[in-house]
């Protein structure tokens, strides 16, 4: 679905992230595992076309995104990032609709398809009693939720998500993985997100890649890559801080 | 929803018509509301009548509706593009610029240097508009803040209207008889030549900023999500500097500098509709602007009828206040958040 080739990232001349490659079919889950500023949301900013990728390719289908219009390129791939939408009196159904944008004519109109879409993006993101509340007054769990909703209601291919778990309480993060579990079974979407938590991508993903200073350190099964010695090393953490807080 | 935007474009439209026929009847010659009708339909009795309504009361009711509703259009758009709701096109020094070009025009005609038609007034305008705003636009790559923005942008105007005073002082008498009466901005003396001009420049300009509504909502977002809907960022974004300094470039040029309407009235139409979504806020906006204009010529040529008041201290005396409310509201925000 997702063949990334020798991508190089960063902003200007500043190359954040080197040399990375990886592949990711539909239904399948990769999840980014690094530390703050090792490059992670600089490669999905790359991957949603939000900066442009300095060198190497990204294929979708086999197709290469720089041959792609904007508006198949947004069909095909929606994503899910750390910045809130800056929005002046609009519900959250508002904010949902605008995931839609790709799929509408000229005037931006939602359809009979577009509002079944929306409504069911609402159903499986638990949003649809936030509907009508103005998206300035919910919390940023909620805020968290909606914006997954408007991700999800495009019925992307590829979904992209930057640190989609942070804000969100216990129950919703397990929900949330619970969700993502579903939606990638139900329509076969491929997604690739930065986790924090090591153990719930663990639990989720089918491939972990571990970045540190913008380079890839390791991919592959999370079984086989999130053991203790791994992690330990990866994130710069003593022996003595992982028993005493994490053993 | 769908009910109140309704309510309020009857309310606009029903607004409308109820001041311009206040306007068209408003004035030291009596003419009655059925009178005046009659003479807009051609059957009108008495000349004098008929053409105090049709050359001075009539030109004059549709200038304020049209410049008007091109200022609350323009300012909608600025503000949009900042992200700010204080930015319009007096704040950005874009209406001062617009001033500086066309008393330079105003001049070489004078001097018999061009010939100046409404057409060339208004391009003369448009590209004063453009310096203006590309010097904003030029210390927006460098300055972050959008409240420093706006301040610059206010500098910028002072430059400009500095300029404009230099000129004007090294400028013979009678070089500058027009640009006297146009400093204070007004909506008087329009010739039907000129008003079809701007009709012309305004409906195409508002035509062009309607078939935007789906990408500016998209820029109301922000960056990301714009590029993330698959937005070509860049062309939006040339195209609402364009659009709008056209817009207000177009008033400087036929009314002179006409304050506050483009802040004052996005706000109150936003407010009177409950949405900011392009789609309604577009058109509203436009008959918003039309109506405030509208109210404020009435009210500058009979508080002090026979003489007459400035444009511009009309708008800023109810414009003003709404500034104010506006910076009241964002601080509360502020607090809030």
């Amino acid at each position: 679905m997702l063949e990334i080739k020798h991508l190089c990232a960063g902003y200007g001349k500043r190359e954040i992230a080197h040399d990375i490659s990886f592949t990711v079919s539909g239904g399948e889950i990769l999840t980014f595992i690094g530390q703050n500023g090792s490059g992670k949301s600089t490669l999905l900013k790359t991957l949603a076309g939000q900066i442009p990728p300095l060198s190497g390719e990204m294929l979708i289908e086999g197709m290469s995104v720089s041959g792609m219009s904007r508006n198949d390129l947004a069909k095909c791939v929606s994503a899910m990032l750390t910045d809130r939408p800056k929005t002046d009196m609009m519900t959250c159904r508002d904010v949902i609709e605008t995931g839609r944008y790709p799929y509408t004519g000229t005037f931006g109109l939602l359809g009979d398809a577009d509002r079944k879409a929306v409504a069911e993006a609402m159903r499986l993101t638990d949003t649809a009693e936030l509907a009508d509340c103005f998206f300035t007054e919910i919390s940023d769990g909620q805020k968290q939720r909606v914006m997954l909703a408007r991700a999800v209601c495009r019925e992307p291919k590829i979904l992209l998500l930057d640190e989609p778990t942070s804000f969100l309480d216990i129950h919703y993060k397990l929900t949330f993985l619970e969700m993502l579990d579903r939606l990638r079974h139900e329509r076969n979407i491929a997604v690739v997100m930065s986790l924090h938590e090591t153990e719930l991508a663990g639990k989720i993903s089918d491939t972990v890649l571990l970045l540190k200073k913008g380079c890839c350190t390791g991919m592959g099964k999370p079984s086989e890559l999130l053991d203790r010695k791994t992690l330990t090393d990866h994130f710069d953490i003593s022996d003595e801080l992982y028993e005493k807080y994490h053993g | 929803m769908k009910k109140r935007i309704i309510f309020s474009f009857a309310l606009l439209l029903a607004l409308t018509l109820i001041f311009i026929v206040m306007s068209i009847t408003a004035g030291s010659a009596d003419i009655s509301p059925s009178e005046a009708v009659k003479i807009l339909f051609g059957g009108g009795s008495d000349d004098t009548s008929e053409l105090i309504l049709l050359k001075i009361r009539l030109p004059r009711t549709l200038a304020s509706a049209l410049l008007g509703g091109a200022l609350a259009l323009s300012g909608y758009m600025l503000q949009t593009y900042f992200h700010n709701p204080i930015a319009g096109p007096f704040v950005l020094g874009i209406s001062s610029g617009a001033r500086l070009t066309v008393a330079i025009a105003l001049i070489l005609a004078a001097r018999g240097a061009i010939l100046l038609n409404s057409a060339l007034m208004a391009a003369a305008a448009f590209a004063g508009a453009l310096i203006a705003m590309s010097a904003v636009l030029l210390m927006s790559s460098k300055i972050r803040s959008m409240s420093l923005l706006v301040v610059c942008g206010v500098m910028i105007g002072y430059i400009c209207t500095a300029i404009t005073d230099i000129i004007v002082n090294f400028a013979d008498d009678s070089d500058i008889v027009n640009l006297r009466g146009w400093s204070v901005g007004t909506f008087s003396g329009f010739k039907s030549e000129s008003l079809i001009v701007c009709a012309v420049i305004i409906f195409a300009a508002l035509t062009a900023v309607f078939f935007m509504s789906k990408p500016i909502s998209a820029y109301q977002l922000g960056e990301s999500y714009a590029v993330d809907m698959g937005v070509n960022i860049k062309a939006v974004r040339i195209a609402m500097i364009l659009l709008s300094s056209l817009l207000s470039g177009c008033v400087a040029a036929f009314a002179g500098p006409v304050t506050f309407v483009g802040i004052a009235v996005p706000f109150l139409v936003k407010m009177l509709f409950g949405t900011a979504k392009p789609l309604v806020m577009i058109p509203a906006c436009f008959l918003g602007g039309g109506v405030f204009c509208i109210i404020s010529d009435i009210i500058a040529r009979t508080v002090i009828s026979p003489s007459e008041l400035g444009i511009s201290t009309v708008t800023s005396v109810l414009g003003a206040p709404v500034v104010l409310m506006i910076m009241l509201r964002k601080n509360k925000e502020r607090v809030r958040d």
